[in-house]
C-alpha cells in the first residue's frame, strides 16, 4: 500500500513542496494542492546521536525526493545499508512519516505500475503477475 | 559616502562567568578606546536570542544603559547566527547614508550557563518548523549536507583537516576559546554527532562579545563592500545542498559594491560552525575553484603560512561561536590582521573577507575590508 502525500505546487515556477504551503517559498503567489505518491529516492541521510528532547537516540533522518521533485524529511527505523539514490517508500504512522527500504517485489510493482501507464498489454500482464506474486507473499507472511 | 573602521575590540571567547551586558560593555569600551571616541552618535546591538538564553527583552536599551549610553540612539538587529554581520551592515548603512558619523556596533551572546541539549534546542528554533518537528537540529541538518558533500567526492580527511588547521590557528590567539592542538586522528576518532559529522567537526558553545566603531572620517581600514544573500528557511526546498545560494549572492553583492573580485582577497574569516562549511564557503565566495577546496586544505594553502590563510583567528571551530558576537569578531580579527595587530598569528595582506551564516544558510553576509595605506 503506497501512501498519498499532500503537497502544493507553485503555478509560476512549478515547484512542488510538501507538506503543503499557502505561498511558494520563492514567489508571492498562492499554491495549488497536489497529491504525491509516497515513493521516493534518498537524497541524503544522517543518524543523530544526541537528538532533541522527545526523540529516541539514535535518530535516523533522511531527505527523500518524491516523484515530482518535492523533497520530504522523514524518519527511518535504520540507515544501515541505506544508500544515496536508493528507492524508499514513505508511510505515515500517527501523522509522522517514516521511510522504509523497498524489497525487490515492491520495486517490481512500482516499475510495472509506472510502465502500465503506457497502456501496453505486456506491461498489464506483467503487472497482474506481479500482483499475484505480491498476494502470494502476503499470504506466506500470514 | 565611504565608511571606515576606527576601532575594534572583543572579549576573550569561551566559558565566561560575567553577565552578557558586562561582556558587551568590555568589547564596546575596548573598540571605543581604540577609535578614540568618547560617545558614539548611534549604537547597533546584535544578540540572537537573549529572550530565551537569558530571559531578557528590550536588549538594545538594556545594553546601552548598562554601558553608560542611555541617551545614545540604539537599536537591535537579528538574522539568527549572522546577527553580528547584520548589525555591522546596519551601522555601515547609517554612516554610508550620511545619517551618522560615528556608530558603535556591538554583538554578544551568553549560552554556557545552559545545558548543551537546551542550547541546541534554542539554536534549533531558527530551523523550519516542519523539519524541526522531525528532530532536525543544526548538527542534524549539517550532517545531511555533509553526507551530500561526500557523495560529490569530498573526503573525511579534507573536512577533518579544517579542524586541525583552525585549532592550530586558535592556539596562537589569546582571545580564542580553545588553545589545545588536535591531530587528524583526534578529529576522525571523536564521538559521532550526526553521521558523518563528529564532535571535533563542530564548533563549541561559547560566551563572548565583539565590537567595532564605524566612522565617515578616514582610517587605515575602509569597508569596501557588504553583501547579503538569502535562501529558503527549509533546507528541503533548496536547489542545492552542497553550495549555499545565500553565500553566493552575498559574495556577489559585496564584490559588486567593492568593484573587485575574489582575486584581490588576501585572507578570510569564514563561517566554519561545522568544518565542511569552510570548504563550501571557500567555493561559494569564489576564493577557490569549485571542487578544489578539500585539496587546497590538505595542501596547506589555507593555513596561516599558506597562500590564502583562512580563519587566522581559529574560526568558529576553535576561536569559538558566541552567535551574535561571531560576525563582528570575524571583522575584529580582519581589522587586527590588516593593521598589524595580530601578534603570534599575523598574516600579510591588504584585502580581507568575512563571511557569516545565519540559520542553516538562510541569511548570509559577506564583508570586504581594505587597508587604505
Amino acid at each position: 500500500m503506497i501512501e498519498t502525500i499532500a503537497a502544493s505546487k507553485c503555478p509560476r515556477c512549478e515547484a512542488v513542496v510538501a507538506p503543503p504551503a499557502p505561498y511558494c517559498p520563492r514567489h508571492p503567489v498562492a499554491m495549488t494542492p497536489v497529491a504525491l505518491s509516497g515513493i521516493g529516492e534518498v537524497v541524503t541521510y544522517t543518524t543523530l546521536h544526541a537528538p532533541p528532547e522527545g526523540f529516541r537516540s539514535p535518530l535516523h533522518i533522511a531527505l527523500v525526493e518524491l516523484e515530482d521533485g518535492a523533497r520530504f524529511v522523514c524518519h527511518g527505523s535504520e540507515t544501515r545499508g541505506l544508500k544515496v539514490g536508493a528507492t524508499v517508500a514513505i508511510e505515515a504512522i500517527d501523522n509522522v512519516y517514516y521511510f522504509s527500504h523497498l524489497g525487490t517485489l515492491d520495486r517490481a510493482l512500482i516499475f510495472w505500475r509506472r510502465a502500465g501507464r503506457a497502456g501496453d498489454k505486456v506491461n498489464a500482464f506483467a503487472r497482474s503477475l506481479a500482483k499475484r506474486m505480491w498476494k502470494g507473499r502476503v499470504r506466506a507472511e500470514d | 559616502m565611504p565608511v571606515f573602521i576606527a576601532g575594534a575590540g572583543m572579549t576573550r571567547i569561551g566559558r565566561r562567568s560575567e553577565a552578557l551586558p558586562d561582556l558587551m560593555a568590555e568589547a564596546a569600551h575596548a573598540a571605543l578606546a581604540a577609535a578614540a571616541v568618547d560617545v558614539p552618535d548611534a549604537i547597533v546591538v546584535a544578540t540572537m536570542n537573549p529572550e530565551e538564553f537569558l530571559g531578557d527583552g528590550n536588549f538594545a536599551s538594556r545594553v546601552a544603559t548598562h554601558m553608560g549610553f542611555a541617551e545614545v540612539p540604539t537599536l537591535r538587529v537579528e538574522t539568527a547566527t549572522s546577527s553580528g554581520a547584520a548589525a555591522f551592515y546596519t551601522g555601515f548603512a547609517q554612516v554610508a547614508a550620511g545619517l551618522r558619523q560615528r556608530v558603535l556596533v556591538v554583538g554578544g551572546e551568553k549560552m554556557t550557563h545552559l545545558s548543551t541539549p537546551r542550547v541546541s534546542e534554542l539554536i534549533g528554533r531558527s530551523i523550519d518548523p516542519y523539519e524541526r518537528s522531525y528532530g532536525a537540529t543544526m548538527p542534524a541538518l549539517a550532517g545531511l549536507i555533509t553526507r551530500a558533500l561526500t557523495q560529490q567526492g569530498v573526503g573525511l580527511r579534507e573536512f577533518s583537516q579544517v579542524a586541525v588547521k583552525n585549532h592550530g590557528h586558535a592556539a596562537r590567539n589569546p582571545y580564542a576559546h580553545y588553545t589545545a592542538l588536535v591531530t587528524l586522528a583526534h578529529v576522525m576518532e571523536s564521538r559521532m554527532v550526526a553521521d558523518p559529522l563528529r564532535l571535533l567537526h563542530c564548533c563549541p558553545i561559547s560566551d563572548g562579545a565583539a565590537a567595532v566603531v564605524l566612522t565617515s572620517a578616514p582610517t587605515p581600514v575602509r569597508v569596501a563592500g557588504v553583501g547579503q544573500g538569502t535562501d529558503t528557511l527549509a533546507v528541503r526546498h533548496r536547489h542545492s545542498l552542497t553550495a549555499f545560494r545565500a553565500t553566493q549572492e552575498a559574495a556577489k553583492a559585496a564584490y559588486a559594491m567593492a568593484g573587485f573580485g575574489p582575486e584581490r582577497v588576501d585572507f578570510a574569516e569564514l563561517h566554519d560552525a561545522f568544518t565542511p562549511f569552510e570548504l563550501i564557503a571557500l567555493e561559494d565566495t569564489g576564493l577557490i575553484p569549485p571542487g578544489k577546496a578539500g585539496r587546497a586544505t590538505l595542501d596547506g594553502d589555507t593555513a596561516l603560512d599558506g597562500r590564502l590563510p583562512i580563519n587566522p583567528s581559529g574560526g568558529l571551530k576553535a576561536r569559538g561561536h558566541p552567535l551574535a558576537a561571531t560576525g563582528i569578531a570575524q571583522i575584529v580579527e580582519c581589522v587586527w590582521q590588516l593593521t598589524g595587530g595580530a601578534a603570534g598569528r599575523q598574516v600579510q595582506g591588504r584585502v580581507a573577507l568575512a563571511h557569516s551564516i545565519g540559520g542553516l544558510a538562510t541569511n548570509n553576509w559577506v564583508t570586504l575590508l581594505e587597508r587604505t595605506r
